[in-house]
């Protein structure tokens, strides 16, 4: 139409006018129409065809892992958000760079450019179906692994905060892939992106040095460095949660961050994306400095001051499952399943000591103590000082590859004598002086070592509480160890005074 | 007027796609014609609020495109097809569509009814449910026309939308064109002569970012009366316009 024919037409026609219903839209009718968006979205996710490969990786790298451990849900929660995100880093950030990249690579960016839906809307849709398959694949794994322990563990309940830290984390790794391929739509960004997170993450968990590291806000470090999941850890205490919601408000935080930034080139949001952006980043850094302030508390967790809640402090309260011994062996309900282990490794001490004086009533677990030293050191102690508050060793069989085989040794090194020496040598009531020849035969003889830690760990010990080897007492022990449990008890029930007061001599052993 | 346009202007680096450019629209087809390199789809782009303009004046159905809210009102009232058509190979031809219906802001409710009814208006009922990446060029083309057509819209601008069409869909296309051009203003940028006179009624002629003709087919034909060179009477005028715009 020319110019002077369409001034002509303007004079008969004046412009269309709008149409007030879409103007008018309502607030409902705009999230049926963002449904039936994330419904098309989610039907045409590349995360959707990534959810075997996601449940695969989980099942060869974690899942069975997790499984191998013993049935006690602090260890597996705890190794679960240990595992689980990097598992799913692959498929979920790989799955949201490809979606990100998609209107790049599919060069339909002009037609959906000139779409009334701003940008960031459109992407937010397709981010939100990408996350929501990943973290259905991510619950799935919990619920899986949750349910498997409920079925088996002997005591306890779930524990929530590695399962939430481990969710809040995969819109993280959604958020980083999607903005990276659509701030660089190519083929090669979602191998790229894959990677660099890959090793990014794997790498977070190994920075750690010492309970202040700002690199306990890993979404995998599950506590200080040296101990993560260990049997000791939130057994006796409730866990504490200070750690996770740190690390919660992290992964938040940069979730909020990346999806800010993506509508920061949008016009007329500019700004609200920029503030929402500053947002995450605040939440983000703030988490980190909280990490920075965490301390290890003498029961294996994290404590941030600015998020402790005192209350945690207080031991949980439980029924001890006890052995029907001479000697009543109660242990956490938790580790019921090794109290036979631990019956049977000291159960001849049990019976020969039984009913003599100083000996113990019955043998209770008590808490590990744990303590921060130099870089990533630990120092864990027994809180019991005697026998009858004893410690189950954190290297249970099924952890990090303990066999029955060396829980018992460490049971005989660390129960075994010390129920020997108290009661031999009198509960500690004995001056300090050395131990007689024929006391530390009746102790060697009493305690069953396995021949295999015979030579190899004890050595420290001879010369304390063990004679030394070939010995005239040593040859006296195994003399003793020859009786049965009960003809040593009778022994000892006849001898023992006497032995305590240094008048029994080696020769007078039977 | 649905599009109005005052000296237009549009750079790429040094490159001056578009140089100047006037013009004025109403309801109705609208051809754009030109050689290779013209300036069609940089014009186009800029209509489609794709791209702004580097200077000049640009008002659609009745507002300004360069601020955010008016824009976005324009957009929702706007249909556009560009040159090479992206699409989703796992989409249905129905999903594609729907998809579009979606961010265009059409009200949910509407939008099955509408997409059923831009697929038909394609003729391509039949193969509603096919993913897109077992279509013919030509089918994906006629879906990129009812991805544009789904909102009914007010401004439909469609950049080489014949290329790739068998004749047959051509003239059920140039049926469509016009039945469109009734209510909505249709701008079609084509090098296909015939297209323009068989569904446009005015007709702009570009070369070299600048307008060179502005008028009726039959006033274009009628150029080419005496010195065009060419099979049909508007090729004869187009090349007659061509040549003495370039003299």
């Amino acid at each position: 139409m020319t110019a002077a024919r369409a001034a002509g037409a303007q004079e008969h026609g004046a412009p269309v006018a709008p149409r007030p219903a879409a103007a008018r839209r309502g607030a409902g009718a705009a999230v049926l129409s963002s449904g039936r968006l994330l419904r098309l979205e989610l039907r045409h996710n590349a995360m959707l065809w990534l959810l075997p490969v996601a449940f695969a990786l989980f099942f060869y790298n974690g899942y069975r892992e997790i499984m191998a451990l013993p049935p006690m849900w602090n260890l597996r929660a705890m190794t679960m958000q240990n595992r689980l995100l990097l598992d799913l880093l692959i498929p979920a950030t790989g799955a949201a760079a490809w979606m990100g990249s998609r209107e790049g690579r599919r060069r339909i960016t002009d037609l959906v450019a000139v779409t009334a839906r701003p940008r960031w809307s459109r992407q937010l849709a397709v981010w939100a179906a990408t996350t929501a398959w990943a973290e259905l694949a991510c619950l799935a794994c919990i619920a899986v692994v949750y349910l498997v322990t409920a079925r088996q563990a002997s005591w306890g309940s779930p524990l929530w905060w590695p399962a939430v830290v481990s969710a809040a984390g995969v819109p993280a790794l959604t958020a980083i892939g999607f903005a990276a391929g659509a701030w660089f739509p190519g083929r090669f960004v979602t191998p790229l992106v894959t990677v660099v997170m890959f090793f990014g993450l794997a790498f977070s968990t190994q920075a750690a040095s010492g309970d202040h590291s700002y690199w306990q806000i890993s979404p995998l470090t599950v506590g200080a460095f040296d101990i993560g999941a260990a049997p000791g850890v939130a057994s006796f205490y409730p866990y504490l949660p200070d750690l996770s919601i740190a690390q919660v408000m992290f992964t938040v935080g940069l979730t909020v961050a990346i999806l800010g930034g993506l509508g920061i080139p949008v016009a007329r949001m500019r700004w609200l994306a920029a503030v929402i952006t500053v947002a995450g980043l605040a939440a983000a850094g703030t988490a980190v400095a909280l990490a920075g302030t965490g301390r290890l508390d003498p029961h294996g967790m994290i404590v941030i001051p600015a998020l402790h809640d005192a209350a945690s402090d207080q031991p949980l309260r439980y029924t001890p499952a006890c052995s029907r011994t001479p000697i009543p062996v109660c242990v956490n309900p938790a580790y019921a399943g090794f109290l036979p282990a631990v019956t049977a490794t000291v159960g001849p001490e049990l019976t020969e000591f039984a009913g003599l004086p100083g000996a113990p009533a019955r043998l209770s677990q008590v808490p590990l103590v744990y303590r921060q030293v130099s870089a990533n050191g630990i120092d864990v102690s027994a809180s019991g000082p005697r026998a009858a508050a004893f410690v189950v060793p954190d290297q249970v069989p099924g952890w990090l590859g303990t066999t029955g085989a060396e829980f018992a040794a460490q049971l005989a090194e660390g129960l075994g004598v010390t129920l020997a020496s108290d009661v031999i040598l009198g509960g500690g009531q004995k001056s300090a002086a050395a131990p007689t020849q024929a006391e530390l035969a009746v102790i060697a003889g009493s305690v069953r070592f396995p021949p295999s830690v015979q030579s190899r760990d004890l050595a420290p010990m001879y010369g304390q509480l063990l004679p030394q080897p070939g010995s005239p007492a040593d040859l006296a022990g195994r003399r003793f160890a020859a009786l049965s449990p009960a003809a040593r008890h009778a022994w000892l029930a006849e001898h023992l005074t006497a032995l305590r007061a240094g008048r029994v001599s080696l020769a007078q052993m039977p | 007027m649905n599009v109005e346009i005052s000296d237009l202007t549009r750079r790429f680096g040094r490159h001056q796609a578009v140089a100047g450019v006037s013009l004025q629209a109403g309801p109705g087809v609208f051809g754009l014609l030109g050689p290779n390199g013209a300036g069609k789809t940089t014009l186009l782009r800029m209509m489609a609020t794709v791209i702004p303009p580097t200077t000049g004046h640009l008002r659609l159905l009745g507002r300004d495109p360069g601020a955010y809210g008016p824009r976005r009102e324009v957009r929702r009232r706007l249909g556009y097809l560009p040159q090479n058509l992206g699409y989703y190979p796992g989409f249905t031809v129905a999903e594609f569509v729907e998809y579009f219906a979606l961010l265009k802001e059409m009200p949910a409710a509407r939008v099955p009814a509408a997409v059923a009814t831009a697929v038909e208006r394609v003729d391509l009922s039949g193969k509603a449910r096919a993913k897109l990446r077992t279509l013919s060029g030509g089918m994906l083309r006629r879906v990129g026309i009812a991805q544009a057509i789904v909102n009914e819209p007010e401004l439909l601008l469609l950049d080489e939308p014949t290329a790739g069409l068998d004749p047959e869909q051509r003239v059920h296309f140039r049926v469509l064109l016009r039945e469109l051009g009734q209510r909505a203003t249709v701008v079609v940028s084509t090098h296909l002569v015939e297209d323009v006179g068989a569904a446009c009624s005015q007709v702009a002629l570009m070369d070299q970012g600048k307008i060179v003709f502005d008028g009726t087919p039959g006033e274009l034909t009628a150029r080419g009366t005496e010195h065009g060179t060419g099979d049909a009477p508007l090729e004869r005028g187009y090349t007659a316009v061509l040549a003495a715009a370039r003299a």
